[in-house]
């Protein structure tokens, strides 16, 4: 019976901190894996996963570069926004926090997914290490989600939509929409797995899943929005770059 | 809070860990954080993440800083923490009653939380001292000694340097927004915002033009100069091999 009391006395205490410290955190990033949940072996084999795609993308940069030498740059200066991009506060009333939108379907519309995936790794890797968003150890899991599945959902769509002639707005829109869904999903999968112990894994990514719907739904309207602003502005202002990236054709673009 | 107070070069120069050598810094890190995602208890991790702020108070970096860094991972760890404790477990810890919906929360779903969470405490910790043990160049060159591709440090570089230029850039943009009512309602605000990122990408473009173009002005081959490595220090070394060695034994206790 004491011992009963101890708990719920423990467990009081553990909910006024938790009250406490939600109350106090006002931005959530829950699109990055932080350090150290995920155990050894899950970490080792997402890092492993998202290694070939790093990869690719590094060869796809050093083969252009040789061509173009202002395309490192270009790639350079595209982190740094795409960094700034998810440093970025959205505000998310239905769960009364600020979150931050992904970024990555605006570089893989532009530049294609494999520089994206490498985009997203150097912006993991400064974002773990100076802002411990993400982690060093959930590197791999975090540029599995964002990165590989963000970029080649996103440009998959606006593809897709592009093939059956919808504008590019809106072919803009469900990119990023689906974009952020698609690596909120495959976050989920991440903790999930990582974190189920001997628990099935189908109710736990369920419960996970809806966990972070309060952000989550609301901040992929944003970064649908974000892109479609971003190729409307693009298209108004310099529909010549988006000829020059392949985003549409010579005889659409503005003269 | 700026973005430049993030960054290790933003502090004290010299502190006890300033002229230890980057690369060094950055192994020990790796080690002992695979330690800590390998542990099967709290102790380790809980044992790290005391070492490490520590040391980060030991560097004189302010405790709001390191507050703020833990504020993002320890969301998602309390996330975690209370997923496994209400719907993982089997042994009963104690039941609730809220407006009829029963929530039972279970003994060995809180402990395996907590081992998560401990985690997270000592992982975040060694990076955060990491973070702000070793300028960002010098990490770099860290990262190129240990053979990761001169491709990838280089895009570090450069987002690096452009990072500031485009925040700057965003603030200017979205006050002159603000200014003029550019998010006032959510369908103005979005819009607003769409327009920002948009003028982003545009400048970003811009800018990669004119510095390539400077760059090329100035030699650019197509590859940037990194910091050059000297030689190990022994001592050093030694000290490093010793302190993953003490980790290494507290680990397998």
């Amino acid at each position: 019976m004491k011992i009963q009391n101890i708990t719920r006395h423990l467990l009081f205490i553990t909910f006024l901190l938790v009250t406490c410290h939600l109350s106090l955190v006002t931005e959530a990033n829950a699109m990055h894996i932080s350090e150290g949940i995920l155990p050894l072996n899950w970490a080792a084999l997402w890092f492993a996963l998202s290694v070939p795609f790093v990869a690719y993308g590094i060869k796809r940069l050093k083969d252009i570069s040789k061509i173009d030498l202002s395309y490192k740059p270009l790639v350079g200066l595209m982190t740094a926004v795409v960094f700034v991009i998810s440093l970025m506060p959205i505000p998310v009333p239905t769960a009364g926090t600020c979150s931050h939108p992904g970024g990555t379907a605006i570089p893989a519309i532009l530049l294609g997914p494999s520089i994206t995936v490498l985009i997203t790794g150097v912006a993991l890797l400064i974002q773990a290490l100076f802002f411990a968003h993400g982690g060093l150890s959930t590197w791999g899991a975090d540029v599995v989600s964002m990165g590989v599945m963000g970029a080649f959902v996103g440009l998959g769509v606006f593809r897709l939509l592009r093939r059956f002639n919808i504008s590019l707005a809106i072919s803009a829109f469900f990119a990023g929409l689906l974009s952020d869904w698609a690596i909120y999903l495959t976050t989920s999968v991440e903790l999930a797995a990582g974190i189920r112990g001997n628990e099935p894994f189908m109710p736990l990514f369920a419960k996970i899943a809806i966990a972070f719907i309060p952000t989550q739904l609301p901040l992929g309207i944003v970064e649908g929005v974000m892109t479609a602003g971003m190729i409307t502005l693009l298209y108004k202002r310099r529909s010549d770059l988006l000829v020059k990236f392949g985003v549409i054709k010579a005889e659409e673009a503005i003269s | 809070m700026p973005i430049c107070e993030c960054f290790a070069d933003n502090f004290r120069q010299q502190h006890i860990l300033s002229r230890v050598d980057a690369r060094v810094k950055t192994l020990v890190t790796f080690a002992l954080l695979l330690m800590v995602i390998s542990s099967k208890g709290m102790f380790f991790p809980i044992f790290i993440a005391v070492s490490s702020l520590s040391l980060c108070i030991a560097m004189r970096i302010p405790l709001r800083h390191m507050f703020i860094r833990f504020a993002q991972p320890m969301f998602i760890a309390l996330v975690v923490l209370l997923l496994k404790l209400f719907f993982t477990g089997q042994e009963v810890l104690f039941t609730l009653n809220l407006y009829g919906i029963e929530i039972t929360g279970h003994k060995d779903g809180l402990l395996e939380g907590m081992r998560i969470t401990s985690r997270v405490i000592g992982g975040v910790s060694l990076v955060i001292a990491l973070g702000f043990a070793a300028p960002f160049t010098e990490f770099v060159a860290a990262l190129s000694w240990l053979k990761v591709s001169r491709q990838f440090t280089e895009i570090m570089m450069f987002a690096y340097r452009y990072l500031f230029v485009f925040l700057e850039e965003a603030v200017t943009i979205y006050q002159a927004q603000k200014n003029r009512l550019g998010y006032a309602g959510i369908k103005k605000g979005l819009h607003s915002f769409g327009v920002l990122t948009g003028a982003l990408v545009l400048r970003c473009i811009d800018q990669s033009q004119k510095t390539s173009e400077a760059m090329e002005l100035r030699g650019y081959t197509g590859d940037l100069p990194l910091l050059m490595h000297e030689p190990l220090r022994h001592g050093e070394v030694a000290f490093a091999v010793l302190i993953v060695a003490f980790g290494g034994v507290i680990w397998m206790i």
